[in-house]
């Protein structure tokens, strides 16, 4: 309020008011100029790579026959698949929904088990004790004729 | 020095203890922290500390800060060109063109970098230039001088070791003569180059070497030797030029040296943007581009125009010059030693110059700083080559050099006698027998033909000659008042 009687009644004031405005503003905009090329930079470039269903290597299928279950990219995701005893064929995403460590299998009691924080899942991915708040995602293996796997991501 | 005794007892707050329950200046967070930590004492030394004012131009004592501001953008954007670059056989050079070529703004960082790291040279150079012809290296800041030499020499080490990093062919073999240098050092040699290079050859182990030096051995040791520059600054003040007029009163450091310290530094940074905006890959002068080239292939031949940058061609030149043995020893052996004790006399001049110590005005010094840089500069542009152009039509090699000798000669003459001229006629400078002496060299090697080598001896001789002569005559041409 007081300000304004004094603009109102100082003239020189408000021309004052006005370049400040115009300095403040044209450091404003340095700013901006200075720093937008450092977050662009700073800023990771999209991942490039394969896409889509993902068929398992010799390598991968062979660790999977061996230790019931092996842990492969799709899409730049982190997917377990595993083996269950009745031969059939699961994968979700490996990482854990509580704080995102890699999940492993533990084919004795047909759980998935986050051993960071001991978060538990079932076969169809909901947890089953842990602080995990939420169901891994599944993924649909699928064995072709060949013998060969493929893993792709599950149509919502 | 007695501005320097009255200001010693500015620094007694750090002798004080917290006084929890006194009053503290102000509330609020600032009020808290001065009660614990004598904020304000601290603010009170910067506003008592002033710029000596007088008859002298101030420019001078600007250009420590602009270096320690393009030291700052190095260390900045030295951070970020971290987070890319991948040292490795197979990475480092890939890494670098990843960053240039994928990464949004990577060429803008890349070339910051660079531009800064010349711009830092440049700035230091004249920083130590000013402030040897100056002679505010006299008692007593001897030690300033020292821990400044020392700084750019580990700013030397910058430039050497981050021109291996992007690891690509110039690079490999203008490291590989550089690094070559040190084999010459008496009875260590062998051992010092394999330390430096990580075994017989430079290889993707040196790069592992020269990295560990760039991004933490020398940042340590600048920052370590700054910290120290800056606390011998701040106790002792800037020095005001020898028999200068100085005001009673200088200027306030703190808020108004410290703004237009920051204002320049604005200034600064823009002009550094728009060189590294629009001249992304340097102004293309020899020595000062980093275009990123081929990849280094340590089984390639090397081939010609393989040059360092320009703050070491002087060194690169004056290798050359030498044969390949001399008085029994090996001709970069005689080179090195030589450059030793040149830059051993640069870090001793405090001492050196006895005449300072006394306060009395030293002209043989500011004509020995004259002379040190008429030899940088006829060495320098004997290596850019100027007039290889014309000459490379002569025919025989001997003359094409013959022909570049005379151009640079005529023009490192001509930038001589100006300086004496200015000298002269400005500063009244009466005491010019060293300069004389470079002057005499770039003519005997230039422009009558005499090896330079010869060239140098001669002048160097004649001129002691006249030093020891005058000496016993009791001549007073060299007790003329001057600085």
């Amino acid at each position: 309020m007081e300000e304004q009687t004094l603009t109102t009644s100082h003239p020189k004031k408000s021309r004052r008011d006005f370049l400040d405005l115009l300095v403040g503003a044209s450091f404003l905009g340095w700013l901006v100029t200075m720093a937008y090329p450092i977050i662009r930079y700073l800023k990771p470039l999209p991942q490039t790579g394969a896409s889509g269903p993902t068929h398992l290597t010799r390598d991968e299928s062979s660790k999977l026959e061996q230790n019931k279950f092996v842990i492969v990219p799709v899409s730049g995701q982190r997917v377990i698949v595993l083996q269950a005893p009745d031969q059939q064929l699961f994968a979700f995403s490996a990482k854990c929904t509580h704080e995102g460590c890699t999940i492993t299998y533990q084919p004795a009691q047909s759980v998935l088990w986050c051993p960071c924080h001991d978060g538990r899942f079932d076969l169809n991915g909901r947890v089953l004790s842990g602080p995990p708040p939420q169901a891994l995602a599944k993924y649909d293996a699928r064995r072709q004729p060949d013998g060969s796997i493929v893993i792709s991501e599950q149509k919502a | 020095m007695t501005l320097a005794g009255s200001r010693m007892g500015a620094l007694s707050f750090l002798n004080k203890k917290p006084d929890m329950n006194g009053p503290g200046k102000g509330g609020g967070l600032l009020g808290w922290l001065d009660r614990r930590y004598q904020l304000t004492a601290l603010t009170e030394f910067l506003r008592h500390k002033e710029v000596p004012l007088g008859s002298h131009w101030m420019g001078w004592y600007y250009l420590g800060g602009i270096t320690l501001f393009f030291f700052i953008v190095q260390v900045v954007t030295g951070v970020l060109l971290l987070m890319y670059y991948q040292p490795g056989e197979t990475t480092a050079y890939e890494s670098i063109r990843f960053l240039t070529t994928k990464v949004p703004f990577g060429w803008l960082i890349r070339s910051i970098h660079s531009w800064s790291a010349h711009l830092m040279i440049i700035s230091l150079v004249l920083h130590m230039f000013s402030t040897m012809m100056l002679k505010a290296y006299r008692p007593p800041r001897e030690l300033t001088w020292v821990s400044g030499y020392l700084l750019f020499l580990l700013t030397l080490g910058f430039g050497f070791s981050g021109y291996l990093l992007p690891w690509n062919k110039l690079a490999y073999f203008a490291t590989t003569v550089g690094t070559n240098i040190v084999a010459s050092v008496p009875l260590l040699g062998s051992w010092l180059l394999q330390v430096l290079r990580g075994g017989q050859d430079v290889t993707i182990n040196t790069l592992y070497r020269f990295f560990a030096g760039h991004v933490v051995i020398l940042p340590l040791a600048v920052v370590g030797f700054i910290g120290l520059h800056i606390v011998f600054i701040q106790r002792q003040g800037m020095a005001p030029p020898l028999g200068a007029k100085v005001a009673p009163r200088g200027m306030k450091f703190f808020p108004s040296f410290a703004l237009r310290d920051l204002l320049l530094w604005l200034a600064c940074l823009m002009v550094l943007l728009a060189l590294a905006v629009f001249l992304p890959y340097g102004p293309g002068i020899p020595g000062m581009d980093w275009e990123l080239g081929q990849k280094a292939d340590p089984l390639a031949p090397a081939y010609p125009g393989i040059k360092p940058e320009w703050y070491f061609l002087w060194e690169y030149q004056l290798l050359k010059e030498f044969p390949p043995h001399l008085f029994g020893l090996e001709g970069p052996q005689v080179c090195l030693l030589l450059i030793a004790l040149m830059f051993g006399i640069w870090g001793l001049i405090p001492w050196l110059d006895r005449r300072v110590r006394r306060d009395q005005p030293s002209p043989a010094f500011s004509d020995f700083g004259w002379a040190a840089l008429l030899f940088l500069t006829y060495l320098t542009l004997l290596a850019w080559d100027i007039g290889a152009g014309a000459a490379s039509g002569a025919g025989d090699e001997l003359t094409a050099l013959r022909n570049i000798a005379r151009v640079c000669a005529w023009w490192t003459l001509g930038a001589g006698a100006l300086v004496i001229v200015v000298r002269y006629l400005r500063y009244e400078h009466r005491w010019f027998l060293l300069s004389g002496a470079a002057l005499l060299q770039v003519t005997l090697h230039g422009l009558v033909g005499l090896t330079y080598l010869l060239a140098g001896v001669i002048s160097v001789v004649l001129a002691a000659v006249w030093i020891v002569v005058a000496h016993f005559v009791g001549s007073r041409t060299d007790r003329r008042s001057e600085t």
